[in-house]
This record gives structure tokens, C-alpha cells and sequence, in this order.
């Protein structure tokens, strides 16, 4: 079994991992600078959250064309890309919201982007759990625990999400515009931790693709 | 000379068929392009071929027969190859080149049939051989890889994609071309040495000319099938083949194959067979042999009178 442990992946598959890695490091870092944004309300740190964006567009099409180009099993193939574009897209997701935040131009209830903070740090924890699982999907530890956290971590924000909109219906808003930016700026920031889950359910499926 | 052209001819047609035995998934798969998979069945074809001649002496000794014979029977079973080939029926090269020395064999009183008896008795437990080899590879491999890290046993499976290729391309050159070698050896057309050379040269021209396109439907038909199944039937054949050419058996690797699929698919419940597509091939399997036996006697016949 030692034997079979060691069985090392071609130069291409490992740069497929390495680029995974760099992926979901990518979305870590986004989700981080995100909260730091959140938190500081530095415009010039939400613009950062969509350099990184661009830095995970650029990623995904690495590990399209080294997938297509031959590196792994088809049978592996496909899900092993998908994973890729939802990775993908929770970064589109932060920038997505990343972006509404800045055509807010105004200043959040201060109870409301409390809560919008803690989702925001629930989304950093989530994106460190994810990495941790993608670790041990490498290594053949067990996925059960990460994939446990990563489901409760999401469930914890569908449940802020009602408390911020239990909040915001009581909040007047100047035009339909304001009013519709705010709540797509909410939509999107808890719409991360769904992609997260997303994410960490093909991590599952590569798990047994195989079995 | 116009036998070694014939025997050439089924060379040719065995290289352009049964490239996609050897490496048709690991092509489809992308786990090997085509070049590289024509570099190792020419390699491994011809070793296959200079080092084994226990199928080649079998099918020799099946009768006895003059050149003006030998090259009947080897027109017989080009043209039933060459016409399955057209019309995509599953007929192995074997049955067509057994049934023709048979037929000629009995029509001029020469043919052995303790040798012919051996011989269909492997037919008939190659595939059942390769069945129950299936079902333990299968069973082996599940619980091996459940227990490695994906990445692991995707890689494990990678490899050994790609050395039973070599063993199916190995088989090809010590049982397929050994048998249609076999009559032009046995009648001293050609020694065991320039015949192998030249087979294998011939099979190596009709896996570069035509096998691509065999290879690319295999391959997409194929990879349908999930990768430890596909693995497990494929190793299964090729273990069942090799050990039938050790004992001097012509079995075919296609049979053997079709026998490890019906094992995995067993495995997985009887609904995942297609009856159907069996019976298609069991009749074939029958009908073939028959068909070039009638051929091969009539024809004889004809010519001796």
C-alpha cells in the first residue's frame, strides 16, 4: 500500500494541483482583503478584490488547457474542471459584490454591516476550510470533517442573511436604485458561502469518481 | 510469393483492426497519442512475435497441406476478414484462419482433430477465463483504490492502462499474427524468422494507415465505460490471452475481451449487460469458423479434383 502511496503524478497533473492551489489561495486572499475592505470601508482595497478576480480568470484558463491538453483521466477530467469554474466563480462573486458596494456610496446601517462583517469572516474561514479540504482530497485523509464544517459554516450565514433583511425592511432607502443595489449587495455576499459549498461538494465527487 | 502477399494482406488487416485491442482507451483517453501508441505496437508486436512460436507450431500441425493449398486457405480467410472488416461484424482473424485449415484439412484427409478439439475447447474457456479473471481484478482494484488518496489511483490506473496495452500489443504479435503465419511457416514458405519480421512489418503498416480511425471510434465508444472497468476487462484479456499462447492456444484477444466487459458488467448487476450485442458475438463466434470451414472445403475439394 506504501508502495502505491507513493505512485508520484506526471509533470502535468502536478502542475494542475499547484495551479488548484493557487486558485483557492486566490479566493482565500479575496475573501480576506474583502473583509478587510468590509471592515475599513477602503475603496482601494475593494478594487484589489477585483485584480484578484481577474488573477483567478486567469488560473482557471491554466488549468482548462492543461486538463484538455491531457493531464488526468477523462473520468476526472470533467469534474476537476468544474471545480475550477466554481472556484472561479466565487471570486466573480466577491467581485460582484466588491463592485456593488462601491456604487453603494454610502455608509451601511452600522448594525447591518456588523452583521455583513461576520458573513464576510464566515467567508474567509469558509475559503480556508475549502483549502484544507482540497489538502486532504490530495493526501486521502478524510474529506467527512471539512466537507461537515463547510455545510454548518453556510447554513450559520442563510441565517444572518434573514436577520439582515429582517433589518433592511425596516431601513428607508432615497430611491428604487439605492434600495436594489443593497440588496444585491447582501445577495452576493452571502451567495460566496453557497459557491464554497458548491466547491467543496465537487471535492467530494472527485473523492469517489473513481471508486 | 503470392501466399506471403495473402498472409500479408491479414497482417495488414489484424494491425489495422486490432491496434484499438491494445491502446484504443488509452488513446481515447488522451493518455497516449497516437504516435506513441504505434511506437510501443511496433515494439512490443514484434517481440511478441520473435519470441513466441508455440501458437505458430499449434496452428501448423493442424493439417498438413501443399503451398497450392495454403494459399486457398489463406485467400479464404483474407477475404471473410477483409469482407467482416467491411461490414463490422465482430469475426476474430482465428476463426477465419482455423476454419479455413480445418475445412481444407479434413477435405484432403490431413487434419488432426485432437489438435482441433484443444483448440475450440480454449476458444470456449478463453472468454469464461477472462470472465472470472474480470470479476477478481475488479473486486481486487475496488478495494485497493478505495484506499489511496484519489490523485493516487488515478495514476495507478493511468499506468496500468498502459502496460496492458503493451500486454494486449505483446499478445497480438505472439497469437494473432503467430496464427496467420502459421500456414505459410508450416508449408515452408518462409522460415519462422522472415515471417515474423515480415508480419509484424505489415501489421505495423496497417496499424499506422488504418488503425487511427478503428482506434478513435474504440476509443470514444469506450471511455463511456468507467475507467476501473474498463482497466479491469482489458487486463483480464490480456492475462487470459498471454496464458493461452503459453500453452500453444490461438484465443482471441477481442473474445476474451468481450468476456472480461460481461464480468464486470455482472458485477455491477445483469441488467448492465446488453444481451443483445452478446448474442450478436456468440453468434458470430460460432457461425465464423463454420462459415470459412465450408469455404475451405469446398473450395479444396474443387481444386484436388
Amino acid at each position: 500500500m506504501k508502495l502505491f502511496r507513493r505512485f508520484s503524478f506526471g509533470r502535468t497533473e502536478k502542475e494542475v494541483i499547484e495551479l488548484f492551489r493557487e486558485h483557492m489561495n486566490t479566493v482565500k486572499m479575496a475573501c480576506e482583503v474583502f473583509l478587510m475592505a468590509l471592515e475599513t470601508d477602503d475603496k482601494g482595497l475593494f478594487n484589489q478584490v477585483c485584480e484578484l478576480e481577474r488573477a483567478g480568470d486567469r488560473l482557471r484558463r491554466e488549468i482548462a488547457l492543461k486538463l484538455y491538453g491531457g493531464a488526468f483521466l477523462p473520468a476526472m477530467r470533467g469534474t476537476l474542471y468544474k471545480l475550477a469554474e466554481t472556484v472561479d466563480e466565487i471570486l466573480d462573486m466577491l467581485e460582484d459584490t466588491a463592485i456593488d458596494y462601491l456604487r453603494l456610496n454610502l455608509h451601511l446601517d452600522e448594525e447591518v454591516r456588523e452583521m455583513c462583517v461576520r458573513v464576510a469572516k464566515i467567508n474567509v474561514k469558509m475559503s480556508r476550510d475549502l483549502i484544507e479540504a482540497f489538502n486532504a482530497l490530495r493526501s486521502g485523509e478524510s474529506l467527512e470533517n471539512r466537507t461537515v464544517k463547510i455545510r454548518a459554516r453556510e447554513r450559520e450565514i442563510d441565517v444572518l442573511r434573514n436577520r439582515i433583511y429582517e433589518k433592511l425592511v425596516k431601513k428607508d432607502v432615497e430611491s428604487y436604485w439605492e434600495g436594489k443595489i443593497l440588496s444585491d449587495f447582501i445577495d452576493h455576499l452571502v451567495y460566496v458561502s453557497d459557491i464554497i459549498e458548491d466547491a467543496a461538494d465537487l471535492i467530494q465527487i472527485l473523492n469517489v469518481s473513481l471508486r | 510469393m503470392l501466399s506471403e502477399i495473402v498472409a500479408s494482406v491479414i497482417a495488414f488487416s489484424i494491425g489495422s483492426n486490432n491496434t484499438s485491442n491494445a491502446f484504443g482507451v488509452s488513446v481515447g483517453c488522451g493518455v497516449l497519442s497516437f504516435r506513441s501508441a504505434l511506437i510501443l505496437i511496433g515494439l512490443f508486436v514484434t517481440l511478441g512475435s520473435l519470441t513466441q512460436r508455440r501458437v505458430m507450431e499449434t496452428v501448423g500441425s493442424i493439417a498438413s497441406l501443399n503451398r497450392e493449398i495454403v494459399l486457398l486457405v489463406l485467400i479464404v480467410s483474407a477475404v471473410m476478414i477483409v469482407v467482416a472488416n467491411i461490414k463490422r461484424l465482430p469475426v476474430s482473424s482465428h476463426q477465419a484462419i482455423i476454419g479455413s485449415i480445418v475445412g481444407a484439412g479434413v477435405a484432403t484427409g490431413s487434419a488432426r482433430l485432437g489438435v482441433l478439439a484443444s483448440i475450440i475447447l480454449s476458444w470456449i474457456l478463453s472468454p469464461a477465463g477472462a470472465l472470472v479473471l474480470a470479476v477478481l481484478i475488479y473486486t481486487l482494484l475496488e478495494r485497493l483504490i478505495s484506499e489511496l488518496p484519489v490523485f493516487s489511483a488515478e495514476r495507478l490506473l493511468y499506468v496500468m492502462l498502459i502496460l496492458s496495452g503493451i500486454l494486449v500489443a505483446y499478445n497480438t504479435g505472439a497469437n494473432e499474427l503467430a496464427a496467420a503465419l502459421a500456414p505459410v511457416v508450416s508449408a515452408g514458405l518462409l522460415p519462422p524468422l522472415e515471417a515474423s519480421l515480415i508480419g509484424s512489418a505489415s501489421l505495423f503498416a496497417g496499424a499506422a494507415l488504418l488503425g487511427g480511425r478503428v482506434v478513435e471510434t474504440v476509443g470514444k465508444g469506450i471511455t463511456n465505460l468507467d475507467p476501473l472497468s474498463g482497466f479491469s476487462a482489458q487486463l483480464s484479456a490480456g492475462l487470459t490471452v498471454l496464458a493461452f499462447t503459453f500453452l500453444g492456444m490461438p484465443v482471441s484477444t477481442t473474445y476474451c475481451l468481450v468476456g472480461g466487459i460481461v464480468g464486470v458488467g455482472l458485477l455491477k448487476g445483469v441488467r448492465a449487460v446488453r444481451v443483445n450485442l452478446i448474442k450478436r458475438i456468440v453468434s458470430m463466434w460460432v457461425m465464423a469458423p463454420l462459415l470459412a470451414f465450408s469455404a475451405s472445403y469446398l473450395l479444396t475439394i474443387a481444386l484436388v479434383r
